[in-house]
């Protein structure tokens, strides 16, 4: 009987977890996670749960019983500190040991510190867990000043939930617009428009110096001199993969886990999966590292059947959504840099598809309000065919019939 | 209260491989064209309410919300794949001539 061990109760860990026993894993699962919450979902910390719109037993990967009932053992409340490749032990903190034959890191990933003045004091949030979520909601209430550091999605999504519940919002990132680094700035500057339109003060291309306050973060200063009040600060500028328990294991870290398209580091029988693994991508012919739902759940799935040693390649077409106030945002693919953008619609519009292009082909694509087209170019983007870019501009063809 | 076929909508407005909402008795209901056999179901989206005729893509009988990328089975209601976990709810469904009748 063969011994499945999963660190990291993340969706992806639990993706993971529940195809073993779907796909008939003949031995024990072991899922370990350093959350006391049976896995959750993360996309609604940042919108419908933390607007108090849904519940949160509403983000469980599945029922807290359902683990147990399907032969899933778990540990939760419990980090793992070390994995010893050589003698196949995973040691978690207390020093409990627990050998696999096949293991699965799914650690994701830590908010990334803001290391100024005054960053230790009281009322500054990140947002990664739901006890995080917890906090920043028992400070929502309508007509109190937030200042949002980071407009990356987090950062957006959290400006836009609280600007929702009536919170005063000024967002500062030191790019140009906001998801910048992803997007660009053209598309940038149509969610920078989108959130000035409800009522956010943006700072851009000025950074945090300091925050102030005795006990509890009362202004935020600006490297360019502002001085803004606030009542509180969320900060969203990023994560750093939880790797540390790899260190001195020999499985190769470089930006995350590396794994190959089997989702399998450099060491046999121990695989990545999620936000913290670098895979190596079929498709795109690089090493990518996605810290999006859809990888979680897909990615976690593949490591599971390479885990049962069905040996399939995962080469899915990377797509997530960002909901701010009432528009859907969609991206899917895999980009860079860019040659050209070519758009369908208009930019200055609230309905466009944005897409990615270099050689003739299309990397990646971006759609406002676009759902049905993101869905219909991921075929065209998987397929890395040269596509005819008036075509894909000219709304009335069918991005079907190119694909 | 008792249910009962109500006729809805004509087959000639909901073209193959096409998703079309109707209100009936004041259910916001869809109907689904695969190849010609017709499905009915609630137009919600169990994860979000996206209106699953307007966002909705049909490819045989699955549909795809594609607001979030759920999918069901437009026979059942099954959810074929997240993020939505709760299965849509499904209307008995006749031809009657060129008219579908619903039962609600």
């Amino acid at each position: 009987m063969a011994r499945y061990v999963i660190v990291g109760a993340s969706l992806a860990g639990a993706t993971a977890a529940i195809t073993l026993r779907d796909e008939g894993a003949d031995g024990t699962v072991t899922l370990i996670g350093a959350e006391n919450e049976p896995p959750y979902e993360r996309p609604p910390l940042s919108k419908a749960y933390l607007r108090g719109d849904a519940p949160f037993d509403r983000a469980l990967v599945r029922p807290a019983a359902y683990y147990a009932e399907h032969g899933i053992e778990t540990i939760f409340g419990t980090r793992a500190m070390r994995i010893d490749p050589s003698t196949r032990i995973v040691e978690l903190e207390g020093r409990r040991r627990v050998p696999f034959d096949a293991l699965l890191v799914a650690t994701g990933g830590r908010n990334r510190q803001i290391s100024i003045p005054g960053g230790d004091l009281e009322g500054i949030y990140g947002l990664r867990t739901v006890q995080d979520a917890d906090r920043i909601r028992r400070e929502i209430v309508a007509g109190r000043r937030v200042v949002v550091v980071g407009m990356g999605f987090i950062g957006s999504e959290v400006a836009a939930s609280l600007r929702q519940k009536g919170v005063d919002v000024i967002a500062i990132d030191p790019s140009r617009t906001p998801l910048f680094r992803v997007l660009g700035e053209a598309v940038g500057q149509t969610i920078a428009d989108l959130h000035r339109a409800h009522g956010v003060r943006t700072v851009f291309e000025d950074t945090v110096a300091a925050f102030e306050g005795t006990r509890r973060v009362t202004h935020v200063v600006t490297k360019a001199g502002l001085r803004l009040e606030c009542d509180f600060v969320v900060v969203g500028i990023g994560i750093e993969p939880e790797v540390d328990l790899l260190d001195g294991s020999g499985i190769h870290v470089d930006n995350g886990v590396v794994v190959d398209e089997y989702c399998q580091t450099n060491v046999r029988g121990v695989y990545a999966a999620g936000d913290v693994a670098n895979h190596y991508h079929p498709i795109f012919n690089r090493r990518i590292r996605v810290e999006h739902w859809q990888n979680a759940i897909k990615q976690g799935a593949a490591a599971a059947r390479n885990m049962l040693r069905k040996s399939v390649a995962y080469d899915e077409i990377h797509w997530f959504w960002s909901d701010q106030y009432d528009a859907n945002l969609q991206y899917a693919g895999f980009h860079v840099n860019w040659e050209q953008l070519v758009v369908r619609g208009r930019l200055d519009s609230s309905s466009y598809l944005a897409c990615y292009v270099n050689g003739g082909r299309i990397d990646a694509a971006v759609g406002l309000n676009r759902a049905k087209d993101v869905r219909r170019i991921m075929p065209l983007i998987k397929s890395r065919r040269t596509v005819d870019l008036e075509q894909l501009r000219d709304e009335s063809v069918d991005l079907r019939s190119l694909a | 209260m008792a249910t009962e076929f109500v006729t809805a909508i004509k087959t000639s407005e909901v073209p193959a491989g096409g998703v079309t909402a109707i209100d009936v008795r004041g259910a916001r209901v869809a109907v689904a064209n695969v190849g010609g056999t017709y499905y009915a179901f609630d137009d919600e989206c169990t994860h979000e309410q996206c209106s699953l005729a307007e966002y909705g893509e049909l490819a045989g009988t699955t549909l795809t919300c594609t607001c979030h990328g759920s999918e069901f089975d437009v026979r059942t209601g099954k959810v074929l794949a997240p993020p939505a976990t709760v299965p849509v709810k499904v209307y008995p469904l006749r031809v009657a001539g060129d008219a579908l009748q619903i039962e609600v």
